[in-house]
């Protein structure tokens, strides 16, 4: 018991796993819609569509890397993690100063407001559990 | 109508579900079974959900929207109980709990977007 309390919580458990369900719906529906989009009627928005499909690649590897352990993991979640993060933030701003630019929204859009403002909390939160839970160097 | 006995319904056990697993995560260090059951009856609603789809469709009824829009939400919804489980299951704390609380809620909101698509915007 004492060496439990000892080893501090592994990056992919309690909290963490809590992250990554949350990363994984999102990856699954931001891929599934994407796929729909792009094959059903791509000639509507592609700007929007290509950035929904973008979006949806991000999440996967976001919720990939965050569920393994190890230092590349680590430094992959940090990647997709800040990349989300300029993603929603740009997107966010893009459409709210150039609406004209995007046909359909997309999940960044107006900073993710179709999606209850999740996707512009997520990357924080996960910007703050990866900085709260770094990897130390292999030996 | 969008908002029908299947919406209630599939509402009302995503919301149970979703009250269920905070509270499990509160009185429990496991995945309680209550919290696992709890999501298996949001898949069984989605397989009765998707079943009775197939057989309207079957039988003559025209969705408003695309068709494959329809079944590609279904498709996704059933996934999402199964990977909650399989998530929560593989770590043995209270949080695995949180994981399992995420499922109903979602499905609630992909079944709303399930009836727009069938009925149309209101």
């Amino acid at each position: 018991m004492s060496t439990e309390l000892q080893t501090p919580p592994r990056r992919n458990q309690g909290l963490g796993r809590i992250i990554v369900m949350v990363y994984a719906v999102f990856a699954l529906s931001a891929l599934a819609r994407s796929l729909f989009q792009i094959l059903s009627h791509f000639d509507r928005a592609p700007v929007a569509y290509v950035l929904s499909a973008f979006a949806a690649v991000v999440y996967i590897i976001a919720t990939l890397s965050l569920a393994r352990t190890g230092r590349t993991a680590w430094l992959v979640s940090l990647a997709a993690v800040l990349i989300e993060l300029v993603g929603v933030v740009g997107v966010g701003l893009a459409t709210v100063l150039h609406p004209e630019l995007f046909a359909d929204a997309t999940v960044w859009s107006h900073f993710g407001a179709g999606y209850g403002y999740v996707p512009l909390v997520l990357p924080i939160v996960g910007l703050a559990w990866l900085l709260t839970h770094r990897e130390p160097k292999e030996s | 109508m969008i908002l029908d006995a299947w919406f209630w319904t599939g509402t009302v056990i995503g919301v149970l579900s979703l009250l269920i697993c905070l509270v499990a995560a509160v009185v429990r260090r496991y995945p309680a079974d209550s919290a696992i059951l709890s999501a298996a009856a949001v898949e069984l609603f989605l397989i009765v959900y998707g079943v009775a789809g197939a057989i309207r469709q079957f039988s003559g009824d025209t969705l408003n929207g695309p068709g494959w829009e329809f079944w590609g939400y279904v498709i996704t919804a059933l996934l999402i109980p199964p990977l909650a489980v399989a998530w929560a299951i593989t770590d043995k704390t209270r949080w695995a709990n949180v994981v399992l609380a995420v499922a109903g809620p979602t499905v609630v909101v992909m079944l709303h977007r399930m009836q727009v698509i069938w009925y149309g915007q209101w």
